[in-house]
């Protein structure tokens, strides 16, 4: 009986392995970022920003930009595709409000496979701003932006496949400032975290 | 000799026949159990695929019914938003149902126009929906206001020479 119970049992426990496993790679490739642990800054934060948009949010969301308005227009045709947005932002009073080990926790899921960083620009005013692009094949699929200053963290993060030429098109509309975003990809991925 | 030891085992024996005794002895009968080898039970154990269909049998219809039971409860959430915006009562007047007729009419037109256009169909919210779909809109209106202001920051220090870029790609 026991080696019936065995025989019978540890297969089904194989199959069941093997389709967590797959679940936990296929949730690996995915491009939401984890903000969980900053959670607790929000009590520290002089103000603080949670966006928290989904694919069905996105969508009933999409559905409400006027078609009529070419301003909006542009916004719906940017988010028509995307499987949510989230960002969370927080301003303090004083410096040193969060940890290394906060930035480390975003900072460790960006190194991940597809994750690119395009740009790192660090400045005493501004303090430290991290640009970052998931690659799938040739398409931008994600893109998460992480600025770190000695009073404010910012991370934000926009999920599925995101148009820069659609992005660029939104320069200075809602009080959206010009940016001079090209449509060109770069040709290299520069991997130098990794 | 006498040969009655072969017939009712009485008088002497041969040793002949006593050796042959002893030898043809030990094939002798002896009740016990039957017992089959292992090697020929456990290929017939193996071959047993009755608790794995059962397991996968269940996880099935584990499924199924939470697939039924999501379904159901979804037309169910639906039901009484579809019956809040349902008609008027009977007991209204005349004119207020022409209005009504009217309405309806001018909505259909809207719609029909909107399609000849080739746009898709309004969407038709309910009035929570509606106020959830436009709480998101000024979400992702936030979102992007902010993703743009990081991004232009970026770029204004991109372009400073003073500031010190660590990778050389730009964004885009």
């Amino acid at each position: 009986m026991k080696s019936l119970f065995h025989t019978n049992i540890r297969q089904p426990l194989i199959f069941l392995f093997l389709v967590i496993a797959s679940a936990m790679v296929a949730n690996a490739q995915d491009s939401r970022i984890q903000t969980a642990s900053l959670d607790y800054l929000a009590a520290k934060a002089s103000q603080s920003v949670d966006v928290n948009v989904d694919e069905r949010l996105m969508r009933m969301a999409a559905k409400v930009f006027s078609d009529q308005d070419a301003d909006e227009r542009k916004v719906k045709k940017l988010v028509e595709g995307l499987k949510g947005i989230y960002v969370r932002s927080f301003e303090f009073d004083t410096s040193g409000q969060y940890t290394a080990a906060d930035l480390e926790s975003i900072r460790t899921q960006l190194r991940g496979p597809g994750w690119t960083r395009m740009v790192n620009v660090t400045s005493k005013k501004d303090g430290n701003l991290e640009v970052y692009l998931l690659f799938h094949g040739e398409q931008v699929n994600g893109l998460a932006v992480l600025h770190s200053d000695e009073k404010e963290l910012t991370v934000v993060n926009i999920v599925g496949p995101v148009d820069l030429d659609k992005l660029a098109e939104l320069e200075g509309q809602f009080g959206v400032p010009e940016l001079g975003i090209e449509s060109q990809k770069p040709k290299t991925k520069n991997d130098d975290e990794k | 000799m006498k040969e009655d030891y072969l017939w009712d085992k009485t008088g002497e024996p041969d040793p002949k026949i006593q050796q042959l005794e002893e030898i043809l002895g030990t094939l002798r009968y002896q009740p016990k159990p039957l017992e089959l080898p292992q090697d020929l039970l456990a290929p017939r154990q193996r071959r047993n695929h009755f608790p794995l269909l059962a397991i996968a049998a269940t996880v099935l219809l584990a499924l199924l019914a939470a697939g039924i039971w999501l379904r159901v409860r979804t037309q169910s959430e639906s039901q009484p938003n579809q019956a809040s915006v349902a008609p008027a009562p009977p007991a209204v007047d005349e004119k207020a149902i022409v209005a009504k007729k009217n309405d309806e009419e001018v909505k259909k037109q809207k719609i029909e126009q909107v399609r000849k256009r080739g746009l898709p169909p309004l969407p038709r919210y309910t009035k929570r929906e509606r106020e959830e779909a436009l709480a998101a809109k000024q979400q992702v209106m936030l979102a992007l206001r902010l993703t743009t202001e990081k991004l232009s920051l970026v770029q204004k220090k991109t372009q400073s020479p003073s500031n010190q870029i660590k990778n050389q790609h730009r964004v885009g």
